[in-house]
């Protein structure tokens, strides 16, 4: 192993290892528990963040972490409950939140964007992209736990609030929001 | 005497920053800004979260409120974020101030939800108030879903089951089946809370 490294060269190693190890995989359930049992507890050991160039031990080892996460979530969908949606597997949480996903059936739309207190309101900070269906258009987002308002924007002009989640029992703007509680 | 200038300069520089919030001063016209701040300064003071009122101001901006309405609408929410520290002590975190705001502002008295912060015994409550405030706005009445939420936190109950009941009320308000074999169900109010 080199003694100096070249980041783009880490950087493609990584994406390639990566990209590998993203490729599902379905584990048999003790499988998982014992994976994430293991994982946390060598988590417990790590640093909080390698420093410099010399980090090849800890790439691979944060790689073979992440690809086995990614192994043992639950295959994630719009479907997913934002309600205590939780995952079934709780280390699906980092330090970003937990990851929701935000569906709106909205044919023959050109653009649809969410806007709420997780993104200061901005139309223009999280759009959703379709889901293929040519109705159906899909978000994921992290969110730590809380309570969150939120509303759709339907071609930047016409406001949705979310069906499958709560309307907010207070509507200080007269436009219909959502709220959405992450556990 | 330049350095030390300088220095009690630098010192200032974070509580100037802290005190103005550049998202409300790009958003808002100058008036309702300021008087926003007003307010997020009052919460600052008095050590109540202040992020609420900020996307508060923000909701209003982008949903084209006026200026008296968004300045109303953040007054509001400062007022049930205090009558929330109120009910659960300062010791609860924000995001669970945010949700008893919520849930006083549906009509849920404070002794609901301190009976509840009471049963839980320091695990989180943001999940049960949530859910005790969407019963109450999917039509359930407040002592009924008062009276099932209470149970569950009384019984030790996890937070999937609170959902679960949640969803099982939203899935009979809409027509749909009964309730689930194994679920929690909405129980009859015995004891209601008395004071709001």
């Amino acid at each position: 192993m080199p003694a100096e490294h070249d980041d783009r060269i880490d950087d493609e190693v990584l994406r390639r290892v990566v990209a590998e190890l993203r490729r599902p995989v379905r584990l048999d359930p003790a499988v998982d528990q014992r994976a994430l049992a293991e994982i946390r507890a060598e988590a417990a050991g790590w640093p909080a963040s390698p420093s410099g160039h010399r980090w090849g031990a800890w790439l691979a080892g944060g790689a073979i972490a992440a690809g086995l996460l990614l192994a043992v979530l639950p295959a994630s969908g719009p479907e997913q409950p934002a309600i205590g949606g939780s995952p079934a597997v709780d280390a699906s949480a980092t330090a970003e939140g937990r990851p929701i996903y935000l569906r709106l059936e909205a044919p023959a739309s050109s653009r649809v964007a969410v806007v709420g207190d997780f993104n200061d309101w901005d139309p223009a900070a999280t759009p959703l992209r379709p889901s293929g269906d040519d109705r159906t258009w899909v978000v994921e987002l992290r969110l730590k736990p809380g309570r969150y308002h939120y509303t759709f924007l339907i071609d930047g002009r016409r406001w949705a609030r979310d069906p499958s989640e709560p309307a907010a029992a207070e509507s200080d703007f007269g436009a219909p929001v959502s709220v959405l509680t992450v556990s | 005497m330049l350095a030390r200038l300088l220095l009690l300069t630098l010192s200032l520089l974070p509580a100037v920053a802290a005190a103005q919030d550049s998202r409300l001063t790009e958003r808002l016209d100058d008036a309702t800004a300021a008087s926003v701040q007003q307010v997020v300064d009052s919460a600052r003071r008095t050590g109540l979260p202040t992020e609420p009122l900020v996307q508060k101001a923000l909701e209003g901006s982008t949903l084209g409120a006026s200026g008296e309405r968004i300045v109303a609408a953040v007054e509001a929410l400062h007022g049930q974020l205090g009558r929330a520290r109120d009910a659960l002590g300062s010791s609860a975190s924000e995001a669970e101030l945010t949700t008893a705001a919520g849930a006083l502002r549906a009509g849920l008295p404070p002794t609901a939800l301190r009976r509840l912060q009471s049963f839980r015994s320091g695990r989180p409550l943001v999940v049960p108030m949530a859910v005790l405030t969407d019963l109450v706005a999917e039509g359930v009445p407040p002592e009924q879903a008062t009276q099932s939420v209470l149970d569950l936190a009384r019984e030790g109950r996890p937070d999937d089951e609170f959902v679960a009941l949640r969803r099982q009320v939203q899935v009979q308000r809409r027509g749909g089946t009964g309730k689930p074999a194994g679920r929690p169900a909405l129980r009859p109010a015995a004891d209601p809370p008395v004071d709001r």
